[in-house]
């Protein structure tokens, strides 16, 4: 009986100690690549590189993603606002709820979905296939090679495709509300520069930055250390892990949110 | 102090992963223009002591010198420096995928000289000329075949026609013209550039085809180092089961044996 | 530090004395272009020469090549033991054109 009770302590602690492992093993990771941001010689090839994979090839999706995002919170919006009798309002909820949240958050959804799971596969698959090991023998510093151009390109590339998702979203509200309800469109857009402020463009960019440099973190750190964290190697382990970076980037990136929201509102 | 002559001295290394012991009190040299191989079974510890002579990993105690510097405490430049003259060529090739073969064998002198790029590139075609590799430097690795990918790999590891040349496992997935050509290759390179040349196999015919010596683990123990002769005739058993593939004798115990068949439990 | 350059018959000639790497082949390229563009055939003595690396033979590649192109030519001279094994490996011994000493130049 003693024993079970023991057995059940010790797991609980192992369980307790390799998550303080993984979650320092995730600070070390990210103090590493920043540590390179001082170091001469910045990789803007390879970076420019990653923009074009991180930003502009998720633009479609962006597009389309704020498209009907937009259209269908103007839908709700409308459907409330017109029971008060203050359609005129449409453009501001839109535009608001966009830029101050839906913008940075569903934004960062599908760069999570996009780009968070390719990249831990690949670098996980780097992994498993020594490229790593081979760059350390070139001498080649692989947090400034490969992680560096992927974390300022992360940070450059997701605030901009969270503000083209706000403006597809205002279109797609602009769409519901003036073309297929038929509020006039000067209330909708001047209602909406009306009520927006700076401050709140500024809380979606903070966002959107934090969100965009979590994303990479993670799902970079995950394929990384792919090899001690995962049970198996191989495929099996680039699936776990890509899983393990999706799920856990999503729900810092909400935890971020929350803070971020509670210091600026 | 020990005589500058060998261009790799490790000693009494012990190594651990976790609380498991890998190495146990390692002693091993290498001299300059030397070919040494090193052979043992699954669990043996080579690929493990292969990774320590890369500074890819930290012993628990003990010291390796690799061209007169102690790599257990050097720091990031010279590592940088050493590290130069030494090249890797690992199993599966380790070609970054997005690179053309070309782009990957160009890496190391993109990165750490100055070279004009006439140089660079007339430099990369000798070496895929040197791996019958000539006209492949456009492709992507994803289009080449195994045996192939180890070549571009090798050809990377050379491009500095570094002093120390590393090669895990060499013939693994080769047919065996080419891994005779390889074998051809590893010896030709010796030969005309003075190449200390470590291989960590455990090909038999190519081992006793290019090694000046062996170096035997077994469990993480050193059991011999010495000649393809001297191999040949040790007495050591488990020497003796290696070169002759003889699978390791089993005892069977006939009612456990049957027990083990009919309920799948021991 | 340059190599020392000389004339023979109406060739010019330069001396790759000690060794050639990576840090000294951009030199040897330096000057090679330079006699080249001078409209001048070469020949590049290797007697002196204990060992030379990848980049200069890829060094020497590009000069025969322009010499070629130019209809000019380029000659090794002297070659022996770990320089000429290197151009034995490359198969270059049979694309250069070599010469056992400087008084099998004649014209």
């Amino acid at each position: 009986m003693l024993k079970k009770f023991y057995s059940l302590i010790e797991s609980v602690g192992n369980f307790a100690v390799k998550r303080v492992e993984s979650a320092g093993r995730l600070g070390f990771f990210l103090s590493q690549i920043i540590a390179r941001l001082w170091m001469f010689r910045f990789p803007l090839n390879e970076t420019i590189k990653q923009i074009h994979f991180i930003g502009a090839r998720t633009l479609p999706l962006i597009l389309l993603s704020g498209l009907f995002t937009g259209m269908v919170v103007a839908l709700q919006f409308y459907d409330t606002l017109v029971r008060f009798g203050s359609v005129e309002l449409l453009g501001a909820a839109v535009a608001m709820s966009l830029i101050r949240e839906l913008g940075p958050v569903m934004a960062a959804l599908m760069v999570i979905a996009r780009v968070g799971s390719a990249t831990c596969a690949e670098i996980g698959i780097m992994r498993n296939e020594q490229q790593f090991d081979a760059l350390d023998c070139m001498a080649i510093d692989s947090y400034h090679y490969i992680m560096l151009p992927r974390l300022v390109a992360a940070l450059i590339s997701v605030p901009l495709l969270t503000a083209l998702f706000d403006v597809f979203g205002i279109g797609g509200g602009y769409i519901v509300g003036v073309l297929s309800q038929g509020i006039s469109d000067g209330a909708y857009l001047t209602g909406m520069s009306d009520a927006i402020v700076w401050h709140d463009v500024f809380m979606g960019l903070v966002k959107s930055l934090a969100f965009g440099g979590v994303i990479i973190w993670i799902s970079m750190a995950k394929g990384f250390y792919l090899h001690i964290e995962q049970k198996q190697v191989g495929a099996e382990g680039v699936s776990q892990a890509t899983t393990q970076a999706v799920v856990l980037s999503a729900i810092l990136m909400l935890f971020v949110d929350y803070f971020v929201s509670s210091i600026m509102l | 102090m020990t005589v500058a002559s060998s261009i790799i001295e490790v000693n009494n290394l012990v190594s651990h992963y976790g609380d498991r012991q890998i190495l146990k009190n390692v002693d091993f040299s290498v001299e300059q223009g030397e070919i040494r191989v090193i052979m043992g079974g699954s669990g043996s510890g080579k690929s493990t002591l292969l990774n320590h002579l890369l500074a890819l990993l930290s012993p628990t105690s003990g010291t390796i010198n690799v061209d007169n510097i102690d790599i257990t405490s050097a720091n990031r430049k010279t590592l940088t420096a050493l590290r130069q003259k030494m090249g890797v060529a690992f199993q599966g090739g380790a070609l970054f995928s997005s690179m053309t073969v070309g782009e990957n064998i160009k890496l190391p002198l993109k990165h750490h000289t100055k070279l004009d790029d006439n140089t660079i590139d007339i430099m990369a075609r000798l070496k895929l000329e040197l791996m019958n590799l000539s006209g492949f430097e456009d492709l992507m690795p994803s289009e080449l075949s195994g045996g192939m990918l180890k070549r571009a790999g090798l050809a990377r590891a050379v491009i500095m026609d570094p002093k120390i040349l590393f090669f895990d496992e060499p013939s693994a997935g080769l047919d065996p013209v080419t891994s005779v050509e390889l074998d051809e290759l590893i010896l030709k390179l010796r030969d005309a550039m003075n190449m200390t040349i470590v291989v960590v196999t455990h090909e038999l015919e190519s081992a006793f085809k290019i090694a000046d010596k062996i170096t035997v683990l077994f469990d993480g123990e050193v059991a011999i180092t010495g000649t393809v002769d001297e191999i040949k005739n040790s007495t050591d058993v488990r020497i003796q089961n290696l070169i002759n593939r003889r699978p390791r004798e089993e005892n069977v115990d006939a009612e456990k044996y049957m027990q083990r068949l009919t309920t799948g439990r021991n | 530090m340059t190599f020392p350059q000389c004339t023979h018959l109406h060739y010019q000639c330069l001396q790759l004395n000690g060794e050639v790497d990576l840090h000294n082949s951009p030199q040897v390229r330096k000057q090679l272009l330079n006699i080249l563009k001078k409209n001048q055939s070469v020949l590049v003595d290797f007697s002196e020469l204990s060992y030379i690396d990848s980049s200069g033979i890829a060094t020497l590649v590009e000069a025969f090549n322009i010499a070629k192109n130019k209809e000019l030519t380029l000659t090794i001279v002297a070659a022996s033991g770990a320089p000429l094994q290197v151009l034995e490996l490359t198969h270059l011994d049979k694309v250069f054109t070599l010469v056992n000493s400087m008084a099998d130049i004649k014209e």
